[in-house]
């Protein structure tokens, strides 16, 4: 092999351990200054079941506006879609629909928060010509060490269960800490 | 490629017995195969290896994983990455090309598995699909940079399962992995890899296919046959124009070949046609059976040739197994199905018989 093909090789790993690595790194980013900039706000826990079979173990966790089978979404609303659900401070750390809409809505009030998500359920109603569904935020699933999940999933189960959340100004959210009984657990570090 | 070696090494024999080929020219031909590689067990081991390994750091999430801090599993899984892709170099370098494209390989799994951890680490939940496309994007970096046709091969199945993960979340046809789809190819026909070309085809006819059962809430089968005819008959006229691509052509009728008879037989046999439309439709099969196998034998090209045949059988057993109508139209269906193509057989050994007399008489 010429010097020259020697050096192309190396060019073209480097290349691509620099290109992957950067990837990964604007993933790992991204979520520090969502974590570390976005805005905290508690909201209570509504209990789910868990596991996975590719990531290790998981709770699933559920919030008063993700949504039943009654949320109205606006009519047109496929599954998959990204929808802005605008939220208000309810009864303790409850938070409750204001309204839901398909772009970033204007003019909010200073006490509501916007959650950016996606469509996950929808059941449109023809004659009514609406559409209920459920809304997924990405803030739903919390992985816990090995061995730990089922007992966590037990605690969301018997208590009051918050977490709290980084929320940015494009409404994308992420789960900083969860909150039992008023005390913090499993405080995100950053790295 | 062993088909085709194999081939060779026969005909070599065939050219060395009847004393066309010096015992030299033996020699140095042998010596060319051999040097072409190709699989060898080796390679075939690594590769293997390297998927078992990629599949070792994805479930890499036990007990000692969760003492770490967070720096130190990234930097774990970032030194995991440069490990495997510095090593294919160091292959390629030297000449191992099979345990190079192992390595790369192995490399974007690792890539894969970094994702996945990643997000697990800071318990992102969001579209998982765009995790998977991420991931096929390195793939494909990794294939095209480092020219290595089995990581361009991993970059097309993970498109694949990306657009049938899209499509499982909304019911709909997913048109950006047609984009998606035709990188990967024209990443596979730079390459000039030879697998490539059935790699694709296996993935554009499974997207069709899917596509009659999707697109405006199904029931496109008719669509679907157009669109293999469409393609069968760019292959046959690709044929034409470049025969410098010989490579592609003949899979790419078979792929088409396979879509259109796929396309009639969900047009017969999931939806459902009147009487007069299904016995039509069902000639319209024969028709396309007989044509792939006459096309087969005229042009030497062994997958139409099979395909036919067994479509052809496919075909005979269903209609057989749905009875026409009541078991005279059966009988009668195929009285006039077996009589048509007795009477192709009788045009084809006169046609033949004429060509005979006709190379005879120069």
């Amino acid at each position: 092999m010429s010097d020259q093909n020697h050096r192309n090789v190396w060019i073209a790993v480097a290349l691509v351990a620099v290109v992957q690595s950067a990837a990964l790194a604007w993933m790992v980013a991204g979520r520090v200054a969502l974590l570390k900039q976005g805005r905290e706000m508690t909201v209570e826990v509504i209990p789910f079941d868990p596991r996975d079979l590719f990531r290790g173990e998981y709770v699933v966790l559920g919030y008063s506006f993700s949504g039943t089978g009654d949320t109205t979404l606006p009519a047109g609303t496929k599954r998959g879609d990204r929808l802005y659900a605008t939220l208000k401070p309810g009864e303790g750390t409850k938070w409750d629909f204001v309204s839901v809409s398909t772009a970033y809505p204007v003019n909010i009030d200073a006490g509501h928060a916007v959650l950016s998500g996606t469509a996950s359920d929808v059941w449109p109603n023809q004659e009514q010509g609406t559409v209920k569904g459920r809304i997924r935020y990405g803030i739903e699933t919390y992985y816990v060490p090995e061995g730990e999940g089922h007992g966590l999933e037990q605690q969301v189960r018997d208590h009051k269960i918050d977490a709290v959340l980084a929320v940015n100004s494009s409404g994308q959210a992420a789960i900083k800490a969860l909150v039992v009984d008023g005390k913090r657990i499993h405080e995100e570090a950053l790295f | 490629m062993w088909s085709q070696k194999k081939r060779i090494e026969r005909d070599l024999n065939r050219w060395r017995d009847a004393g066309w080929v010096t015992p030299e020219g033996e020699t140095a031909i042998r010596a060319d195969l051999a040097a072409r590689g190709g699989f060898n067990l080796a390679t075939v081991l690594a590769m293997l290896a390297a998927v078992l390994l990629g599949f070792a750091v994805m479930s890499f999430v036990g007990a000692n994983w969760q003492d770490m801090s967070k720096l130190m599993r990234l930097s774990l899984l970032f030194s995991a990455l440069w490990a495997a892709t510095l090593a294919s170099g160091a292959f390629f370098e030297r000449g191992m090309d099979g345990f190079g494209h192992a390595c790369a390989v192995l490399g974007s799994a690792i890539f894969g598995a970094n994702i996945m951890l990643i997000s697990q680490m800071y318990h992102m939940d969001g579209n998982a699909p765009d995790a998977v496309l991420l991931w096929a994007g390195g793939a494909l970096l990794s294939g095209l940079v480092l020219r290595s046709g089995p990581a361009l091969a991993l970059a097309m199945v993970l498109v694949c399962f990306w657009a049938g993960w899209e499509t499982s979340q909304r019911d709909e046809v997913f048109w950006p992995f047609l984009p998606a789809w035709g990188l990967v190819s024209a990443g596979f026909y730079w390459l000039g890899w030879r697998p490539g070309v059935h790699l694709a085809g296996l993935a554009l006819a499974g997207f069709i296919i899917f596509f009659g059962y999707v697109w405006h809430g199904g029931h496109q089968q008719l669509a679907v046959t157009l669109v293999g005819l469409g393609l069968m008959a760019a292959a046959i006229v690709g044929d034409k124009l470049r025969p410098d691509l010989s490579a592609l052509w003949p899979p790419a009728l078979s792929y088409a070949l396979a879509i259109t008879y796929f396309g009639l037989m969900a047009l017969q046999y999931d939806d459902n046609p009147t009487r007069p439309e299904f016995i039509g439709l069902a000639l319209a099969t024969l028709a396309l059976t007989l044509a792939a196998i006459w096309w087969g034998l005229t042009n030497n090209n062994r997958g139409a040739l099979w395909l036919g045949y067994a479509g052809f059988s496919v075909e005979i057993m269903s209609v057989y197994q749905k009875t026409v109508g009541s078991l005279i139209g059966t009988s009668l269906f195929f009285l006039v199905a077996g009589l048509l193509v007795a009477a192709l057989a009788f045009m084809a050994y006169r046609l033949n018989l004429r060509r005979q007399n006709m190379e005879s008489a120069i």
